[in-house]
């Protein structure tokens, strides 16, 4: 596949993919653009906001409702755990608990526990709580040991 | 396989991991112990120890792992020692005491046996230390598999 690459001053960035048959390469950029382009619906403040998966700190549920933090923003979406978790479909999304799943590349330490435990210190200096249950699973996550 | 399908960890793995746990005090502890005795038996000149006493050891410091494990917050184990564990401490420092007493591990010589409760805060805060080396260790462990977790997920 030839590659041009231009580095332009205004407009929007913008990736283009041409090509006559799909073969492992095509598939692989194609994967890679399919992934960039995912977006989630949430509310907040009767305001709509829309957000990419990468921007997620971790989701929550709450009182059977689910709510996404970013940076800056607390989101209420209209999706269970379960379904973002398939949504997303990406070892970056790690189920830390029943209620809760994290974005891993968000992690900024991580910090061994007694009781096996982990404590997981976001890039917005939240702390998670990864229990024991989940801390053998995420600890082969991070091996990239998980099936 | 998705992530949500994976097995779950059943009531029946968590009672396991923490029984085995339990054990694995008993053990530590058991040795701790039977080192004290056995150095005592030593010096007294009495090179056999008593079946009876190390039955009674071996009960008494799974009782006393189940004790820490359920009721005193796992202190052993904690990240620092508070009023909280210290109180732990005390509490099992005397039942240690008072049955090696009653037990007639040391020959009811109070000397030894007060001997034998500094010892035993000794040996916990040994393994306090111990537990928080190892921590210390995995934290380094785990924050470089995050780094490499996410090298790896930055080239996908």
């Amino acid at each position: 596949m030839r590659y041009t690459i231009n580095k332009i001053n205004k407009g929007e960035d913008e990736l283009i993919l041409n090509y006559k048959e799909k073969d492992p390469e095509v598939e692989a950029v194609l994967l890679f653009m399919d992934k960039r382009q995912r977006k989630l619906i949430g509310r907040k403040n009767d305001e709509t906001i829309v957000f990419t998966p990468e921007e997620i700190l971790y989701i929550e549920k709450v009182d059977n409702k689910t709510f996404v933090y970013t940076d800056d923003n607390e989101i209420q979406v209209e999706m269970s755990l379960y379904s973002i978790e398939l949504f997303l479909d990406d070892e970056s999304y790690f189920r830390c608990s029943k209620s809760m799943i994290i974005n891993v590349n968000k992690v900024e330490k991580l910090k061994s526990m007694p009781s096996n435990r982990i404590d997981a210190t976001l890039v917005s200096v939240e702390h998670i709580i990864i229990s024991r249950t989940y801390a053998s699973d995420f600890r082969k996550l991070l091996k990239g040991e998980m099936a | 396989m998705k992530k949500s399908d994976k097995k779950k960890v059943s009531l029946w793995e968590r009672y396991l991991t923490k029984e085995i746990g339990i054990e694995f005090k008993a053990c530590l502890y058991f040795f701790g112990v039977l080192f004290y005795y056995c150095t005592y038996r030593l010096c007294i000149g009495v090179t056999v120890a008593e079946i009876l006493h190390m039955v009674e050891m071996i009960f008494l410091t799974y009782a006393v792992g189940y004790l820490q494990v359920y009721v005193l917050w796992n202190f052993d184990e904690s990240d620092e020692i508070n009023k909280k564990e210290l109180f732990g401490i005390i509490i099992c420092t005397i039942i240690y005491t008072a049955v090696s007493y009653i037990g007639k591990w040391f020959d009811r010589n109070p000397y030894v046996t007060l001997g034998f409760a500094a010892y035993i805060v000794f040996v916990y805060i040994c393994v306090y230390l111990v537990y928080k080396c190892r921590r210390r260790i995995d934290d380094k462990i785990l924050n470089s598999d995050l780094k490499l977790f996410k090298t790896r997920t930055d080239n996908k």
